[in-house]
């Protein structure tokens, strides 16, 4: 296996570009977005007209037909400037869940929703959560049944990412947007009876709940109820059956994203963290000079240097996958590893260096702080830290050591 | 009616970069990243916005070694349609009066290419040797009339060009036959920031490289034997100057802190 870590040069202007974009539009207001809890809806339109929301799909929908590795490296450049990790889940949802959408959507459903999500016009999110049900989907009560030419769903989703975004046409985006919805279509079949629906939040027969999230206060948190809500056929993502596995398909782009965005927020972290204990003296001397210190800052650094190469093997990975040399499994489990370890050391990472500022960081206008709260979050978002450890424990004993259904 | 434009861009140490000095007190050039110079972004953008309005075609001009390709691809991402590198060892220690005269070569010869030219476009000066030069002096060279400081373009029609030049204390407006050159200052252009396609499609676009020769340039003219400006020596400037911040709920008060720090340093207040 060849191990490349150089950038083309079309990555690089791709990386300037945003980087540009994100010291000049995001930076200087990312503690507002969790202040007013809502991203101003400028700075989501003008990622819009930058192209962030299309970098996955193909250009003839409308993308710009980026491999993960290079949407990655756009990433990199929203994390670095925005802590809260909004813009990141902003970003990274549609990227992992838009293109599965894509990819096993229909030929009309291409043309109907891809399109627009790839032109910045309509935000894609996923939702499998329920009030009952997390990490065991396979407890879902989510139903949708065959009527006519469509299907009519029922059921409520929880803790969903997204939900305001999408349910509000022409504020963020032009036409609000839906999410990749996991339901049963025959509940008897259990995980292979699941199927995957894209439901636009824009419907009125659905009610929208906000929740009052702990971090990432920026993108909306919350529940939808779907009282037989109709949807048309052609927004059925895959077969009826394959909505489980195709899920599992999502969970890993988003793993795979979530990872570099824990490993960089990380390093961001313990950067500005540097700058403020260069600065700040203790017994006659910066406290950065303190070996206590240095001792702490250096394993962060190395955990979040490995996890940082550990991301980019799991979005190659993918790219492997799309490129057909690499098989589902593998990649599922290079992804759970990436995530299960970069979140971790994310968080101890951001831990240390929130307590190297003393009582003076602990206040909601410091980034560390609030990259804390965000992080957190990755203790279950997309995937549990345990599911994780189930999912690598699998993949390396083997099917048949999996716990059974009791 | 569609408008033929050039603009003179100068690749430039990145001013973000830390910059390497050698021994002998000159920047170490090969150890940093070239950008656009940031002052000449203005006048990219507005080159852009009158071919988006009039339509035509902006052509780059640089004059710079050949590894500065890269840095105009930003230029190219935010619309201009092809470039010039002017690019020679021949070129090495050129001055500002060297360099109009090479650059105004390239826009004569790229003029000859469009059948027709209306406007040269640069900044009003580089980030990096800030002399502001080049666009009068290539004005010279081409025997054409130049602005300096223009804030912005209102019009452009009949042969003439309507603009508005930054004067101390207000502003001019002023017509001036075309073809012209302006430098444009950076007040009404704010620089867009490409879409992520635009900057994918600039690596497509052409940037063709020119030597001396290729725009009959006298040898005579450029370079150091070209230049009369001569480099006697180069040092870091150190300012040890030092801000102060009076600070009173009272502004009299501050007021009063400030001008008794003044005469302190023996500076003369007047009356």
């Amino acid at each position: 296996m060849p191990v490349d870590f150089e950038i083309t040069k079309e990555q690089e202007d791709l990386k300037a570009t945003v980087r540009e974009f994100a010291e000049k539009y995001i930076a200087p207001r990312a503690v507002e977005f969790d202040e007013k809890q809502a991203v101003p809806p400028e700075v989501i339109r003008e990622m819009s007209r930058l192209g962030l929301f299309g970098v996955v799909y193909p250009e003839e929908y409308g993308g710009l037909g980026l491999d993960p590795v290079t949407a990655g490296l756009i990433l990199e450049e929203i994390v670095r400037a925005d802590l809260t990790f909004s813009l990141a889940v902003a970003y990274l949802v549609p990227a992992s869940w838009g293109y599965v959408a894509y990819k096993y959507g229909s030929e009309e459903f291409r043309d109907d929703v891809i399109r627009k999500a790839a032109g910045g016009d309509l935000w894609v999110g996923i939702a499998t959560t329920e009030p009952g049900a997390g990490s065991d989907l396979a407890g879902i009560s989510t139903t949708a049944r065959r009527d006519g030419d469509g299907y009519v769903v029922t059921g409520e989703k929880a803790y969903i990412s997204g939900v305001r975004e999408a349910r509000e046409k022409g504020v963020w985006f032009e036409l609000g947007g839906g999410h990749v919805t996991l339901t049963y279509t025959d509940k008897s079949k259990l995980h292979r009876g699941m199927t995957l629906f894209f439901i636009p939040l824009t419907d009125p027969k659905i009610s929208v709940r906000l929740e009052k999230e702990f971090g990432r206060k920026g993108w909306s948190y919350g529940s939808f109820v779907l009282d037989s809500v109709r949807v048309p056929e052609k927004y059925r993502i895959g077969e009826e059956g394959r909505g489980f596995y195709i899920a599992m398909e999502g969970f890993d782009h988003a793993r795979a994203y979530i990872a570099l965005a824990c490993a960089v927020g990380g390093k961001r972290a313990i950067e500005l963290a540097a700058d403020y204990i260069k600065q700040r003296r203790a017994f006659g001397e910066p406290i950065a000079t303190f070996q206590g210190v240095q001792f702490q800052l250096a394993d962060n650094w190395a955990r979040l240097e490995a996890a940082h190469s550990l991301a980019y093997r799991a979005l190659w990975a993918l790219k492997m996958e799309q490129e057909g040399k690499l098989g589902r499994f593998e990649v599922t489990k290079i992804a759970a590893s990436a995530k299960l370890f970069a979140v971790q050391a994310a968080k101890a990472a951001i831990d240390d260096a929130l307590r190297w500022f003393g009582a003076y960081g602990y206040t909601e206008e410091n980034l560390v702080a609030l990259a804390m709260k965000a992080v957190k979050s990755y203790d279950w978002a997309e995937g549990s830290l345990d599911i994780m450890r189930l999912i690598v424990a699998r993949e390396v004993l083997g099917r048949e050591y999996v716990a059974r259904r009791r | 009616m569609p408008i033929s434009v050039v603009v003179l861009v100068k690749p430039v140490v990145d001013p973000k970069a830390v910059v390497k000095f050698r021994p002998d007190g000159t920047i170490d050039r090969s150890a940093v990243k070239l950008v656009v110079n940031p002052y000449d972004k203005y006048a990219i953008e507005a080159a852009v916005q009158l071919k988006e309005k009039l339509g035509g075609r902006v052509v780059g001009v640089a004059m710079a070694p050949p590894h500065a390709a890269d840095s105009l691809r930003e230029a190219l991402a935010m619309g201009v349609d092809e470039f010039i590198l002017l690019s020679d060892p021949k070129l090495a220690g050129s001055d500002t009066l060297a360099t109009s005269y090479a650059l105004s070569a390239v826009v004569r010869k790229v003029w000859q290419k469009l059948g027709g030219l209306d406007l040269v476009l640069c900044g009003i000066e580089s980030s990096d040797s800030n002399t502001g030069h080049i666009g009068p002096e290539v004005g010279e060279w081409l025997d054409i009339p130049s602005v300096s400081y223009v804030d912005s373009i209102l019009e452009v029609r009949d042969g003439a060009a309507l603009v508005k030049r930054l004067i101390e204390g207000g502003y001019a407006l002023m017509k001036v036959k075309l073809p012209a050159v302006l430098s444009v200052a950076g007040t009404s252009y704010q620089p867009r920031i490409p879409t992520l396609r635009e900057v994918l499609a600039a690596r497509r676009k052409q940037i063709t490289v020119w030597s001396t020769a290729d725009v009959g340039i006298d040898p005579s003219l450029v370079g150091l034997a070209g230049s009369p400006t001569r480099v006697v020596r180069m040092w870091r400037v150190e300012i040890k100057r030092r801000g102060k911040i009076f600070s009173d709920s009272d502004v009299d008060k501050v007021l009063e802190k400030f001008f008794e720090e003044l005469r302190r340093d023996g500076v003369s207040l007047g009356a």
